[in-house]
């Protein structure tokens, strides 16, 4: 059983892809100083959280069967203590986090600590609508602000925002029978501060300090641009149809969205309409308000929360500038042509590759040997005698070539 | 801290005495409910969670121990939260706001039950195989392509017959039907497999783009195969009588499962929770072999494709024909019999009709 084990629960775009990474390829060093860090593929967690969840991912899920249960057995066999990190689980109910702790040992002696990293509305509400368009969705801003914005949360996008962003409400689900002081709240430092402060304030939630962890990153979630985005959401709505999850995945979200898209970084950034900005500012009010009286472990400045003040130029991706929608989208075409020449290029060495093969099989069929072994064999396996016969000589040479 | 609904107030005592109610297998809406009762558990179960209990009883009356599991399952995959009752805690500035249990819409509902027939549908495992038949080698070389509903089962029956598909020389026999039972047929094939998106969200985009699935678009399955094997080994099938004789037997096979539209959505929904439960074979396997005949069972009205798409669906099958005539494969039956014909039946599956079905097979289930 696990003396300790640290539930970081989301919130996502809060550096978690970057945290995750760490853990993943520090998960040996980890090891010697007894935190475990249980996953044998870095999207292990996420898999359990599906699998806890019963959550469907554009087929992913089917790897996620029984993925809970065996990360929290490796938990409770573990004697030193334990991260548990994915940011889906924020979205968790109340019995499913209720069965999760109790699987992790809560209530027969495991000390459970519940993390959740939090940043602002004024950047997590554009970002979430680009990780809804990256994953397919094709509903506008002004759509997704709208639903998010219906204070009856009855749409999937709303239901599915709030879950994962309502702080006060995700540590109520998570945190309602643990002691105050086994919450902890990483706050992400507003934007332009020094890069190394939210990595400071999860090494200090989880213990980490003094551990020569490596930091390099390999794996991260890149943003876009307003025009980038609206690209992409056009692309959603024209290909979405044909073009099957499994492809979708490695062309658009990795190819055009993470390795191309992300890297024009000069164009209008992705921001909070101002008109939208006073509603963010009075729900984290009351978040704050309402989490300061709780008591929590906050590693951080609950005020990170409130964001900065509204931008003054602001690109709306409804309607964008289409000059620079047009010059993402010959990046994006440049992409998936030296992609296509790529592939091209591998068919050609594999096409090459086979046909060698069927010569060099064509030639050995054309040795008079084999054709008259080939005759042999066909005689001898027309008769009981001869089958005997063909067994004893493969037994005697003693390895197993019986036809299929 | 202490949660609304955990707090010790007048509110949250109605609402676990409502609890103890419907446990006991009460039918009390929750607006009318005026008792009190005891914390029962660590959080009072979600609104969904209770009424769905509460239909259960006024359908019943479940198990105790259905009762106890769907107090406690958990609505799967994406949809709105477990919800506070309304009048049981006070509404605050942060997570969703509390409901009556009756305004819910029977969507919502359906996710738990869905999630509960899921269970139950691993519970019961798979059926034991039948003795699988020796294979006749003298047997008629083919392949089914065509409409998967058509298809299957007849595969399946001459597999168990000792008579599978494949090998040297196969003939291809594309099988199909009117279009617009082909369409309906494609998405309860794909809603019994993969799963995806619900009837009219799927039916829409097609009508909007007028376009066919792949598997039913006959034109494009008998080009693939008459592109592999030759013009010659490929022959269109419309009438179903006609393939025993093209298969070589003589005793009759089997046609489609008649499955009503409520009971394809709701194996739709549970196979979404199954593929977070088995593997995807295994998936697919207890839904073909151990929910179809439990939903074949349930009987219904079945699925016919909405008066608003018949142009299109007509012009489509007229194109389909002619391209099939054209292209000069053997076609076995009429060919006209590709064009729609008005049919009865359910326009599209109903919430409340899936509820109910599932509602029946959960029920069944816990008296067995």
């Amino acid at each position: 059983m696990s003396k300790r084990v640290l539930l970081h629960v989301g919130t996502p775009k809060t550096g978690t892809s970057y945290l995750q990474d760490v853990l993943y390829r520090n998960r040996r060093l980890l090891a010697s100083a007894d935190i475990l860090y249980a996953a044998d593929r870095f999207d292990a967690h996420f898999l359990a959280a599906l699998d806890l969840m019963k959550l469907p991912w554009g087929g992913l899920e089917t790897e996620a069967v029984g993925a809970w249960d065996s990360l929290a057995a490796k938990v409770r066999d573990h004697h030193g203590t334990a991260v548990i990190s994915h940011e889906i689980l924020a979205t968790a109910s109340r019995s499913q986090a209720g069965r999760a702790l109790e699987s992790l040992g809560h209530g027969s002696g495991t000390e459970i600590h519940v993390v959740v990293s939090a940043r602002d509305l004024v950047r997590q509400i554009p970002a979430e609508w680009q990780e809804n368009v990256k994953h397919r969705q094709a509903l506008t801003y002004g759509a997704f602000l709208d639903q998010i914005q219906d204070p009856e949360r009855k749409s999937r996008i709303a239901t599915w925002f709030w879950g994962v962003q309502e702080l006060p409400d995700i540590l109520n689900r998570w945190g309602h029978d643990l002691p105050p002081g086994h919450i902890h709240i990483v706050t992400v430092p507003p934007a332009g501060g020094p890069r190394q402060l939210l990595w400071k304030r999860f090494s200090v939630a989880f213990g980490l300090d003094g551990l020569d962890l490596d930091l390099e990153a390999e794996r991260a979630n890149p943003s876009l641009g307003a025009p980038e985005t609206a690209l992409l959401r056009r692309i959603n709505r024209a290909a979405n149809r044909e073009l099957a999850p499994a492809d979708y995945r490695p062309l658009v979200r990795e190819l055009l969205a993470h390795q191309t898209l992300s890297r024009r970084s000069r164009s209008p950034r992705l921001a909070l309409p101002p008109d939208v900005h006073p509603w963010t500012q009075q729900v984290t009010g009351s978040w704050i308000a309402e989490i300061e009286q709780r008591g929590y472990d906050v590693v951080g400045d609950l005020h990170d929360l409130l964001g900065q003040p509204p931008v003054e130029k602001y690109a709306d991706p409804d309607h964008p500038v289409e000059r620079q929608v047009s010059a993402a989208a010959v990046d994006a075409i440049k992409a998936l042509l030296l992609e296509s020449a790529r592939l091209r290029q591998s068919e050609d060495r594999l096409r090459h590759e086979l046909h060698e093969t069927q010569v060099a099989l064509e030639r050995s069929y054309l040795r008079p040997t084999y054709r008259w072994r080939e005759k042999a064999v066909r005689r001898l396996t027309a008769s009981g005698a001869g089958r005997g016969l063909l067994k004893a000589y493969r037994r005697a040479r003693g390895r197993s070539s019986r036809p299929a | 801290m202490t949660p609304r609904s955990e707090e010790d107030t007048p509110g949250v005592r109605r609402a676990w005495g409502w609890v103890a109610h419907l446990l006991d297998g009460g039918t009390t809406p929750w607006r009318d409910w005026k008792g009190e009762g005891p914390s029962r558990g660590r959080v009072l179960p979600g609104a969904q969670q209770l009424e769905l209990l509460r239909r259960l009883n006024l359908a019943g009356p479940p198990s105790p121990a259905l009762a106890t599991r769907v107090v406690e399952a958990s609505a799967p995959g994406r949809g709105r939260p477990d919800l506070e009752l309304a009048g049981a805690v006070d509404p605050l500035a942060f997570g969703p706001p509390p409901v009556d249990p009756a305004d819910l819409p029977d969507d919502e509902l359906l996710r738990v039950a869905a999630g509960i027939l899921a269970d139950d549908v691993v519970a019961a495992g798979l059926p034991d195989p039948p003795r699988a038949a020796t294979r006749r080698p003298w047997a008629r070389r083919y392949r089914l392509v065509g409409d998967a509903l058509l298809a299957d089962p007849v595969r399946a029956e001459l597999v168990a017959r000792g008579r599978p598909p494949g090998g040297r020389g196969s003939v291809i026999l594309v099988l199909g039907t009117d279009l617009g039972q082909m369409l309906a047929h494609a998405w309860t094939a794909r809603s019994l497999a993969e799963g995806g998106p619900g009837w009219r969200d799927w039916l829409d985009p097609l009508a909007r783009h007028r376009t066919l699935p792949p598997r039913i678009d006959l034109v494009r399955a008998a080009r693939a195969w008459s592109d592999r094997v030759g013009p010659e080994r490929v022959r269109i099938v419309l009438d179903p009588t006609e393939i025993p004789r093209l298969v070589g037997v003589r005793r009759p096979l089997p046609g489609p499962p008649e499955i009503s539209a409520d009971a394809v959505d709701l194996a739709r929904r549970v196979g979404q929770v199954l593929g977070l439960l088995a593997v995807p074979p295994r998936r697919r396997a207890l839904l073909h072999e151990t929910l179809l005949p439990r939903l074949v069972a349930a009987g219904g009205p079945q699925l016919v494709v909405p008066d608003e798409h018949a142009d299109w669906v007509h012009t489509r099958a007229v194109r389909m024909r002619d391209a099939l005539l054209r292209a000069g494969y053997p076609v076995h039956g009429d060919p006209d019999s590709l064009l729609p014909v008005g049919r009865s039946g359910a326009s599209e599956p109903s919430d409340a009709g899936a509820l109910a079905l599932a509602m029946r097979l959960v029920l069944e289930e816990g008296r067995s």
